[in-house]
């Protein structure tokens, strides 16, 4: 009895495993956190192999749908102080603001703008946004190891309340880490761009990549993300994310 | 066609200066014909073109008139589902102070979403740069400019450009450089694409943007799209696809269009006078062979034939290179116009293509010869007519008979009866165009009558001053009717035509110094543009009360004033401090009193209009008008009517606290201060300049200065009708030479046998010129008579038809006594010609002529 129970057991674990939303949520729920902050390093290789570099500081108060991040231009002098403000909303699209203090104006980004290119990178300002699973249909494909590493690979397709510019997406996720190793994204049936995670890391217990390579297929160019003093569960105050606070650190 | 090589060549290989002459005249018709029509078009092409280069995918442009509107627009233009793209815009001219580039249209511009709109085609080694539209964004000193106007200055990326922007000139920096297609070729090159934000700081838009740009999602109607807009921001805003700014643009020039078009008419008609004149003249001067070939069995339409052919030929000659000239001249007209119109209307253009209308250039060669044609019918049908038996009688044909005067007399008389009854039923435009053809009409038929009438008055004082050339001139006058009436008339019509526009211009200037001197009588004018048309800076309220905080300063008024789209034509609106303005303008009323209209509009329960406006659009006292505003459709009554030169298609007054409340926007472009009594007005401009200087970029423009700018400008305005008065001038000139070569050519025996018998040199010559001159007092008699009617239907045109004005009737007596000398001295150059032709000619010749 008890090795059939063993049994009957395992096969529902597989076919739990097997069910496309749950390894989502399962991944989501391993890099969920109350808070986030790390430096990145922007580095954009366009297709003449011409490299540009930005840094910023990243800090984000909640995870998934309810998050709210600031994103802040440190590097080079041009650019130092322009933030972007992003606000996760479960049910829509999250609103963004963009604050440029040299005109001490913010402005707001339009859903419509979503789909263009975050201020030169290969990242749109879509890419930007942290997905929530219910605006998301998911279907398993299959197995397919990336670098190396097994991994499901998941197709998500946006449901008719996500305005997205991608008609959908295949996502790589690690079986051993349940972390995010490649998103590939589709506009009808063309690639238009491919994320790549690398160096994965497990800080204070969230596996998380430090280097995410977006390529952009249609201008044949490139954009290298790399994390530096990532930190989790910082403790932040809500009200530092918002448009008041933009203004004031300003 | 045998006639045509054995008769009319050899005549016109005689008198080839003659044809010359005549061909003149059809070439200057056409020339400024096609050079009028093909200014204007380029100029429209020019609008056109910048709009359409501008617009990119553009489908539809969301707008509120020039005021522009809260940027919170932008939202809910975004949040309609059939929108793909939305993004603001602001467009103005500003100058820059790279020495000889002018103007630089800049294009304000939010680049996280314009790309979908617009291709900016960046140069590919500056692609990084500009690509970064962070950078871009993060610094509103950048600027993109063109290739073409780059490589014209020398600027590289990263180069600075000087700007004079309501903050004072400023450097700019060039972070990208767009290559010279599509919109990088609108406004001619001189064009420059800022970050939209920074723009709104630059020239002083406070939180609005001009327009918004949209394209329709891929699934969706443009009518579907545009339905669903106009449904979600209500009536006031114009939801129009971009070529409708043309349709605008074209709306606010017609009267200048129209004033081009009878411009180059009027040309054309003072052509054909010279063409029948020429005709009338071959006519008389070849009956003698019309009459061999008449007696030798050639029939009428022959004869009619011949001079059709004739005066084809002259058509298509004179035409084509009148066609030819146009095209010369049209570059010119079109760089001079496009001045008059940004410097009147407040559109600057920038022309660098002369658009060539091949149907303009045919229609153009068409007129001409049509106008020939027409103009050789009279002269033509008269020659089939002559009786070989008095075609061999010299100078017979020369006498009106008494029958045929008396004929004119009495047609003259019933169409001037006809015209007279059409006065009575002007308020029909059908019946005011008709009496005012009709009264030009019986002038032209009165002319012989009046020419011989006027000629033997002449006759006695000529005797008198000098008995022998006196009489002789007199009586050649008097025997030749008709080879003098002709050209007497193609003088009395361009008179006619030159005191019409001179009276016109005359009551303008009067008009516009008596407006002047009531309402412009502030000390002097604090605006963010030298050029006060230029609506597209603007300064916020807070500068009153710097400047009235100035010691010395006594009142300042603010103004705000743009266009709004009233019946589909932009219309002048202009917010006043009433209550402030009545202190100090006091200005009789056309319609309503003064003190009611002064008390409802400060009250925002009435507005008043200009005259102009109340003409065009046929508005009375107490109609309402609908203004679209931001907030909704402003409806106010018309509570007084009062005459204003502030735009040419008329303007409207409302309170500046109406104006706040409605379109959410307390900028000025012009604040009036006047200065207390006893203080110094220089003075006191210099602390105001002082107390400006940390502020805003403000010029401080004192009352005689912009008296002086808009008095520039009407010259500007008028040169083009003076060039008409030297064009028809100069045309009557050419019928004088032309009347009096065949005068002479006629009297080539007359004047040998004076000069046999022992007339001197001298006596022939005065004799000559003293015709001259007689036919010149003369043409200046009718032309000025005429030109009195002719005035009086032109004003009514012009209130009727080309803008509304309602102007005075003031003959311009001075400016007819300045026309006597110069008529007199074109008719004395027009004579020492043909008079030296005779005296240095062959006696022999002379006494062997016929």
């Amino acid at each position: 009895m008890s090795k059939c129970c063993a049994i009957a057991f395992a096969v529902l674990w597989i076919f739990r495993q097997q069910d496309p939303r749950q390894i989502v949520e399962e991944a989501q729920r391993r890099t969920t956190s109350q808070s986030q902050r790390y430096e990145g390093t922007l580095q954009v290789v366009d297709a003449k192999n011409k490299i540009t570099e930005k840094r910023w500081q990243y800090e984000r108060l909640g995870s998934y749908g309810s998050s709210k991040s600031v994103l802040r231009f440190t590097a080079p002098a041009e650019v130092k102080g322009v933030a972007l403000l992003v606000i996760n909303h479960t049910d829509r699209a999250s609103d963004q603001w963009m604050w440029t203090p040299a005109i001490n104006r913010e402005r707001r980004i339009a859903l419509q703008d979503r789909s263009t290119r975050f201020f030169g990178t290969d990242f749109s300002f879509e890419d930007l946004e942290e997905r929530d699973t219910d605006q998301f249909e998911y279907k398993l494909i299959g197995q397919e190891p990336v670098d190396g590493s097994a991994c499901w690979k998941v197709q998500s397709t946006p449901r008719q309340s996500k305005a997205s510019q991608y008609t959908h997406s295949y996502v790589w996720i690690q079986r051993d880490k349940f972390a995010i190793a490649q998103i590939e994204n589709y506009s009808k049936d063309q690639l238009v761009r491919r994320a790549r995670y690398t160096d994965i890391r497990n800080d204070q217990g969230i596996w998380t990549a430090h280097k995410i390579d977006m390529h952009d297929l249609k201008r044949n160019s490139h954009t290298i993300l790399t994390i530096e003093k990532l930190q989790y569960n910082l403790p932040m105050k809500d009200d530092a994310f918002s448009l008041q606070a933009l203004r004031r650190e300003s | 066609m045998m006639l045509l090589r054995l008769l009319s060549w050899p005549y016109l290989r005689r008198h080839l200066l003659r044809w010359i002459l005549t061909l003149a005249g059809i070439v200057l018709g056409v020339a400024v014909f096609v050079a009028m029509h093909t200014a204007n078009r380029s100029i429209f092409h020019a609008f056109d073109t910048t709009v359409d280069q501008i617009a990119g995918s553009t489908q539809l442009q969301v707008s509120a008139g020039e005021f522009g509107f809260d940027e919170s627009i932008l939202e809910r233009v975004q949040a309609v589902p059939e929108v793909g793209v939305a993004v603001p815009v602001i467009e103005a001219t500003v100058e820059t102070k790279i020495l000889g580039q002018g103007s630089v249209l800049i294009l304000g511009i939010d680049m996280t979403g314009d790309r979908s709109l617009r291709d900016y085609e960046l140069k590919d080694a500056d692609d990084a740069i500009i690509d970064d539209p962070l950078v871009f964004l993060a610094q509103p000193d950048s600027l993109m400019v063109t290739k073409e106007f780059a490589e014209r200055n020398k600027l590289e990326v990263n180069s600075k450009i000087p700007l004079l922007t309501i903050n004072g000139e400023k450097e700019f920096t060039v972070r990208g450089v767009m290559s010279s297609a599509g919109m990088a070729q609108a406004f001619g090159g001189n064009l420059a694409v800022m970050d939209i934000y920074a723009a709104q700081q630059e020239l002083g838009r406070g939180r609005r943007f001009d327009r918004i740009d949209i394209r329709s999602k891929d699934d969706v109607t443009l009518e579907q799209c545009q339905a669903a807009i106009k449904a979600a921001l209500g009536p006031t805003f114009e939801v129009e696809a971009p070529s409708a700014r043309g349709r605008h643009f074209e709306g606010l020039l017609r009267s200048y269009s129209a004033a081009m078009s009878i411009s180059s008419l009027f040309a054309l008609i003072v052509g054909m006078f010279i063409i029948y004149n020429s005709f009338a003249i071959a006519v008389t001067h070849r009956r003698a062979e019309i009459g061999i070939l008449r007696a030798l069995g050639a029939t009428r339409s022959q004869i009619q034939r011949l001079f059709f052919l004739e005066s084809i030929s002259a058509g298509l000659v004179g035409s084509a290179i009148g066609a030819g000239v146009g095209i010369l001249m049209a570059s010119a007209i079109t760089s001079y116009m496009s001045t008059v119109l940004e410097q009147t209307t407040g559109f600057a253009q920038r022309v660098n293509e002369i658009v060539f209308d091949p149907t303009l250039i045919v229609a153009g060669i068409a007129i001409g010869i049509v106008t020939s044609v027409f103009a050789a019918w009279i002269p033509a049908r008269s020659a089939s007519r002559i009786d070989p038996v008095q075609a061999l009688q010299k100078g017979k044909y020369q006498v009106l008979s008494a029958g045929e005067n008396r004929r004119r007399r009495w047609m003259a008389l019933i169409v001037c009866l006809v015209s007279i009854g059409c006065l009575f039923l002007s308020y029909s435009k059908p019946f005011f165009y008709a009496g005012y053809v009709l009264m030009i009409a019986a002038g032209l038929l009165l002319a012989p009558a009046l020419t011989l009438v006027l000629s033997k008055t002449l006759r006695p004082i000529l005797k008198r001053l000098l008995p022998a050339e006196g009489t002789l001139a007199a009586d050649s006058l008097v025997q030749a009717p008709r080879r003098t009436s002709a050209t007497v008339s193609a003088l009395m019509l361009s008179l006619a035509m030159v005191v019409g526009f001179g009276g016109f211009a005359h009551s303008f200037y009067t008009a516009v110094d008596e407006w002047m001197d009531n309402a412009l009588n502030p000390d002097f004018f604090v605006s963010a543009s030298a050029n006060l048309v230029a609506r597209t800076i603007t300064f916020p309220a807070e500068m009153s009360p710097v400047i009235q905080n100035v010691p010395g300063v006594d009142q300042v008024q603010l103004v705000r004033n743009a266009r709004v789209l009233f019946r589909n034509v932009p219309v002048m609106v202009i917010a006043v401090e009433t209550e402030k303005l009545a202190r100090t303008v006091h200005r009789t009323p056309v319609a309503g009193t003064t003190a009611e209209m002064n008390r409802l509009t400060a009250a925002g329960q009435g507005l008043v209009i200009s005259d102009t406006f109340a003409e065009i659009h046929r508005m009375r006292m107490g109609n309402m008008v609908e203004l679209p505003s931001p907030s909704g459709v402003l409806r106010l009554p018309i509570v007084g009517i009062v005459r204003d030169f502030s735009d040419m298609q008329g303007s409207v007054f409302i309170d500046r606290s109406v104006y706040t409340k409605w379109w959410k926007d307390d900028t000025a472009n012009v604040a009036r201060v006047y200065v207390k009594n006893g203080e110094d007005v220089g003075t006191v401009r210099q602390r105001v300049i002082d107390a400006l200087a940390g502020h805003h970029r403000l010029l401080v423009l004192t009352n005689r200065e912009v008296r002086e700018w808009i008095t520039k400008l009407l010259d500007q305005w008028f040169a083009l009708t003076y060039d008409q008065i030297a064009v028809a001038i100069l045309v009557a000139v050419l019928g004088i030479v032309n009347t009096l070569t065949v005068s002479i050519t006629d009297r080539r025996r007359e004047l040998g046998v004076m000069q046999a018998v022992g007339g001197l040199r001298n006596q022939i010559r005065r004799t000559i010129w003293i015709e001259a001159l007689s036919i010149g007092v003369i043409g200046l008699v009718l032309g000025t008579g005429l030109g009195a009617i002719n005035l009086y239907y032109s004003l009514g045109m012009v209130k009727r038809d080309l803008g509304g004005l309602d102007l005075a009737y003031i003959f311009p007596v001075a400016f007819v006594f300045a026309m006597v000398p110069t008529i007199l001295a074109a008719a004395f150059v027009a004579a020492i010609g043909p008079a030296e032709s005779v005296i240095r000619g062959s006696l022999v010749e002379a006494l062997e002529y016929e």
